[in-house]
Parts: structure tokens; C-alpha cells; sequence
């Protein structure tokens, strides 16, 4: 089954400028449009929402926890550095979203950034030592996530007899993103990826056995051309698609009312 | 000067009343018939019931919510994000350790939240009990050096919210750190800062906007009042966390805590190393065992934490003498509350209607 995410916005669109005479009630500083593209997806059927780490925008975990609020069947994957919190702290806070949001979160770790970003925020790891941290990051979010007694002494983090609270509304480990085509990358994913995203061109055979491939592509070109380059992404094994809008709520209505219809007639399901 | 009130909002889920204490609401123990907002079939869960918590306690004239975290607790980052759009005044105030976060990525979400809000975000700065419980957050940072990490934090968050910033210290390194022009410019929350122990009070005079306390016996509390002034430049303004029990009749109030007490246990300390709850116990140490010897001044009872995980003082009586005890701790010089009662929904209405309007401050 094939699945449709669409990228939601991180920054206020800049406004339109209305003509003096035209009352302008408009409130003064919006922000991004990242709810109204989370309700186009989910009016339009679409699979999800990926709230990119913009370091020029808003914070993705709280215009996530916004975008899960305002839906109740999308997936919304979040995406943030294990440099930014512990994976302790990351998957108290994730699993109290689950509980809040009926297990929608998905997690993309962001391994490889940019140096200068990496240190602006707080990070100054930097090559395949990146990999062994998210390695750990996720090894421990996971131990603690499962229940009590988990301990794990770590080059990066560390915790004792840690777990979470059981909890009688259903909260299961959010679904696990992951990118890169080096050995490193691919090595991370094996060990933990539900997702593997590629860019375009990538091979898709890099994917490992068992994880989903993804590609994140612009949309670009009519509904029709843009579906055909999907189904050429399909017919290498390319399951979910990860689409970055120029304009995020007019495309996310693009992509419901013109591309996925034309993706069901040959596959049978899309979303 | 103003008095902010604000309402605790349970994060641990909920009981129907203080004397029953079986978290029932909110989707963490088993399922029995009752339980509200279990999250089942209905589609509605935990984050409903915080959100009309939220919208009872700013409609009953509270200024907004204090949101705990400990390790039983749901998240209050993940709370305030999700329930950003069902208040229009209501402030949340995001209890949080240094340490779990980055400071940067700190300071992100808190911008974020701020736009998102229109500038309603409060912090609680708590630098952890230690003990067990640090070790399961995974933090090994010692007492004393979690308060110098607590420093840290607030430098960088700060330098960083007005950045472009640097900082090469002892627990964090940034380069060029600020936030995106989306997120300029907006207020820094307010600073509400916890902790008992003289390196706790040392930070506070640094960095509090109001330095927050668990309510004690109040002699002892106006002289931990001072020794914050003592310690600080510019001195904070203070804050009192203080769970209610107020009925029409101080028979009523007493005859609840007299029937939680019956089926209470004697929680334990669960080895931590938290000072103020230390505190907290010496001052009702060698008191008898019925419920009434914890009463160490009249409306003033100190075995909250036998009915509920939590602080141990807080006021039992009726409407007046609660409201009457309040105004006291104003006169001794509370700036800010955080008041607290179980079921949090129903008793912020209860206090709002009959307790809250009594209140006569400074004047009383």
C-alpha cells in the first residue's frame, strides 16, 4: 500500500498585502500554516504529515503536538536531533503525545546535519560518532519505553532502572525514520528504521531488508506527470512518499483530489 | 501588587476525590467502570480531560495551570503544545528539569510555544529531588552540580533568546546560537524556581522571577523567605504551592480528610534527596497518629502526602478560613499561588466560586 505524506510549513507565509481601502481584520503575526496543511491531509486522505527540523522556523515538536490536536487519523513525524533532549526525556515526551493523540507520532532522527547548525545548536559531535549516539539514542528510548528496571551505561547517555509508567491508553514506540545513503546510515537503519527515506535518484535497493523505502521529491509538474513519477519509484519497491509542497494546504488538496486517485487506479490503495 | 493565582493541573492523572486517591481519570491505572476519559473506544482520552481542567480553571478566575512532572507523569511540554488552542488566557506553567533538554532546543520550543500562545507560557525550573529518580530520568549529575547546571541552562537559554550567542562552559557549548527571525522578539516567560537547599537558594537569587515554595508552617516559611531575600541582589518575588481542601463547613472539610486518612498509607520518602520534602517531614515529627495532630496551626494540616504523591502541607477548613489563611500568607509576603485540589476540575470550580472571591489581600 502506497502512502502519501506531505511537508508541512515551519515559517509564517509572508501576507498578502491587502489594498488600503480593504478592512484587514487579519490577527498580526500569524504563524505557518502547519495546522491547515495537517487538516487538508487528513480531509484528503493522505497518510501523514512530516514536520521538518527548520532551524530558520518554528520548533517541529510544538507545531507537531498542534497538528495531532487538530487531526485523528494521520501520521505526523516529527523531526529533531538526538542532540536536542535525552532519550529518556524524548520518549517521556513522545509517549505522553501517544497517549494524547492515539499513537500517531513517528520520529525522524536527524543524524547528518550541517556542522554550523549542529553547533548553533548546542551539538559539536560531528562524522560516524553521530551514528553511534543515534544508535544509543534509540537503543535507550526504546529500553525505557518497554517497562521497568531498564538500565544502560552509554558512551552518550546513560540511565538506572529506568521505564515508563504503564498506561491503560494504548502508546506504542513511535514509528522510526531514517536517512543517509553512507555505510553508517544504512548500518542505523537496519538496526532501527521502519522507514528509510531516499532522495531522488538514491537506489532504493540501498534500503534495508525490511524497512520501508521512501523518497522525499518536490511536486512538481502536473497531477498527472507527477503520478507517473511515482509509479516509476513504485516499480522499484518505493512505498511511501514524502512530497514537499510549494504551496503546502493548496497542494495537500492537490495531492487528495488528483494524484491519489490516479495512484489507486493501479495499485488498488493509496493515502 | 497583583496576586497571581494559579491551578495545579494533574498530569498523573486524576482521582474523583482526594479521600479515595485511585487515579481513575486520565488513562494510567487498570480500567474500572467509572473511569473518565479512559481513551477506549470513544476516541476521548487524557488530553480531553486536561483540556477542560484547562478551560474550568480559566473560566473560575484562576490565571492558569502548573503543570508537574515526575516520572509518573505525562509530559508538560507535550500537554502545553496540545492544548495550545483551548484556552485564550490561560498560562501554562511547564514544570522541567535542566538537563533533559538542550538549552537551545529549549529555548526553540518555548519561542514556538510563546507565538503559538500569544505569550502564555510560564516556567518551572525544578533541579530534580536526586536519588533513584535522577538515575531513572538518566541523569547523573550530582545534588549541588545540577544547581550549577541549572545556571548554565538559563545563561545559554537566555543568551540564545537573544542571541546571536557563544558559550564554551562546563555543561554546554554553542556557537552562534539564536533563534530564526519567526521566533524574535517574543517575551521570555516568567521564572518560577523550586528548590530548598541552600545551593537551591543560591540559583534562585539569579534567576527566579518568584522563587516558588511548597507551603509550610508559616513562621518557617517567612524566615525561608528571608534567607532567599539574604542571598539575592534583587530579590524575587514568592510563590506558594498549596493544595486546598475548603468546604462550606470546616466540619465537612475535616470529615473528608478523616475518611481519606482511613484508607491512606504512610508513603515513603522514596529515598530522595529532596530537601524540601525533608523539610517538610520534620515539622510534624513526633506528632500523634490521628489525622487532627497534623494540623501544626489551625486550617494548616500536613499530611496531604499520605492521600495523594505530593507536597505535605496545605489548608483544610471552610470557605472563609481558607480564604483567611490565604490573605495571611499574602500579608507574609506570597506575590503568587499555585493552588491544588482533587478532582482538580470540580475543585477549581469550587474554589473559584466560593473561595477565591474572598480573598481581601494586603488590606485584610
Amino acid at each position: 500500500m502506497t502512502r502519501v505524506h506531505v511537508v508541512a510549513p515551519t515559517r509564517a507565509p509572508a501576507p498578502a498585502v491587502l489594498p488600503d481601502f480593504v478592512t484587514d481584520v487579519r490577527p498580526p503575526a500569524p504563524g505557518p500554516e502547519h495546522r491547515a496543511t495537517g487538516r487538508a491531509a487528513e480531509l484528503g486522505g493522505l497518510s501523514g504529515v512530516l514536520v521538518p527540523f527548520d532551524p530558520g522556523g518554528h520548533d517541529a515538536l510544538v507545531l507537531a503536538a498542534a497538528v495531532l490536536r487538530d487531526t485523528r487519523r494521520i501520521g505526523v513525524t516529527v523531526e529533531f536531533s538526538a542532540a536536542a533532549a535525552t532519550p529518556v526525556y524524548a520518549a517521556k515526551l513522545s509517549a505522553s503525545l501517544q497517549r494524547y493523540h492515539a499513537g500517531r507520532l513517528a520520529w525522524w532522527l536527524a543524524v547528518d546535519q550541517d556542522p554550523a547548525v549542529a553547533r548553533a545548536h548546542g551539538d559539536v559531535l560531528t562524522g560516524p560518532a553521530r551514528y553511534e549516539r543515534a544508535d544509543e539514542f534509540l537503543t535507550i528510548a526504546r529500553g525505557v519505553w518497554s517497562g521497568r528496571g531498564y538500565s544502560r551505561e552509554g558512551a552518550h547517555f546513560a540511565v538506572l532502572d529506568g521505564g515508563l509508567p504503564d498506561s491503560r491508553v494504548a502508546r506504542p514506540f513511535p514509528r522510526v525514520w531514517l536517512s543517509g545513503t553512507s555505510p553508517e546510515a544504512l548500518d542505523l537503519s537496519a538496526r532501527h528504521a521502519d522507514v528509510h527515506v531516499l532522495a531522488p535518484g538514491d537506489d532504493p535497493a540501498l534500503v534495508p531488508d525490511g524497512v520501508a523505502a521512501a523518497v522525499r521529491l518536490p511536486f512538481a509538474g502536473d497531477a498527472g506527470a507527477f503520478t507517473d513519477q511515482l509509479r516509476a519509484y513504485e516499480a522499484h519497491g518505493v512505498t511511501e512518499f514524502v512530497v514537499d509542497p510549494a504551496d503546502p494546504v493548496a497542494d495537500a488538496y492537490r495531492l487528495a483530489e488528483h494524484v491519489l486517485p490516479r495512484l489507486a487506479k493501479e495499485t488498488g490503495h493509496a493515502g | 501588587m497583583p496576586v497571581d493565582i494559579y491551578w495545579r493541573i494533574a498530569m498523573e492523572g486524576d482521582a474523583p476525590a482526594l479521600r479515595l486517591g485511585d487515579i481513575t481519570r486520565g488513562g494510567f491505572g487498570p480500567y474500572r467502570p467509572g473511569a473518565l476519559a479512559p481513551g477506549a473506544n470513544d476516541g476521548y482520552g487524557p488530553l480531553d480531560y486536561m483540556a477542560e481542567v484547562a478551560r474550568a480553571t480559566e473560566r473560575a478566575g484562576f490565571v492558569g495551570g502548573l503543570m508537574p512532572s515526575f516520572p509518573e507523569t505525562d509530559d508538560p511540554w507535550a500537554a502545553a503544545a496540545s492544548l495550545t488552542g483551548e484556552t485564550s488566557a490561560y498560562r501554562f506553567m511547564i514544570a522541567f528539569q535542566p538537563g533533559f533538554l538542550h538549552p537551545v532546543q529549549a529555548a526553540r520550543m518555548s519561542a514556538s510555544l510563546q507565538a503559538a500562545t500569544g505569550g502564555r507560557v510560564v516556567y518551572n525550573i525544578i533541579s530534580g529531588g536526586g536519588g533513584p529518580q535522577q538515575l531513572w530520568w538518566g541523569d547523573r549529575v550530582d545534588h549541588d552540580d545540577r544547581y550549577a547546571r541549572t545556571s548554565e541552562f538559563l545563561d545559554v537559554l537566555k543568551g540564545v533568546w537573544n542571541g546571536p550567542y557563544d558559550h564554551d562552559g562546563r555543561f554546554y557549548t554553542v556557537a552562534g546560537g539564536a533563534l530564526p527571525p519567526d521566533l524574535r522578539g517574543q517575551p521570555f516567560p516568567e521564572i518560577y524556581f523550586s528548590g530548598s537547599s541552600p545551593a537551591a537558594i543560591a540559583a534562585a537569587g539569579r534567576h527566579a522571577d518568584y522563587y516558588l515554595s511548597w507551603l509550610e508552617p508559616f513562621d518557617a516559611l517567612a524566615e525561608k523567605f528571608a534567607q532567599v531575600r539574604a542571598h539575592s541582589d534583587t530579590p524575587p518575588k514568592f510563590a506558594v504551592r498549596v493544595d486546598v481542601l475548603a468546604r462550606e463547613t470546616e466540619d465537612e472539610a475535616w470529615e473528608e480528610i478523616r475518611r481519606g486518612w482511613a484508607r491512606a498509607s504512610d508513603r515513603a520518602s522514596g529515598g530522595t534527596e529532596s530537601v524540601g520534602w525533608k523539610r517538610g517531614r520534620s515539622f510534624t515529627e513526633g506528632a500523634g497518629s490521628s489525622y487532627r495532630d497534623l494540623e501544626v496551626q489551625p486550617n494548616v494540616w500536613g499530611g496531604f502526602d499520605r492521600l495523594r504523591p505530593g507536597p505535605l502541607f496545605g489548608l483544610v477548613g471552610d470557605y472563609h478560613q481558607v480564604a483567611e489563611r490565604l490573605d495571611e500568607l499574602i500579608r507574609l509576603g506570597v506575590d503568587a499561588f499555585i493552588l491544588a485540589g482533587v478532582p482538580h476540575l470540580e475543585e477549581a470550580r469550587r474554589v473559584g466560586r466560593h473561595v477565591l472571591p474572598l480573598l481581601k489581600g494586603k488590606l485584610s
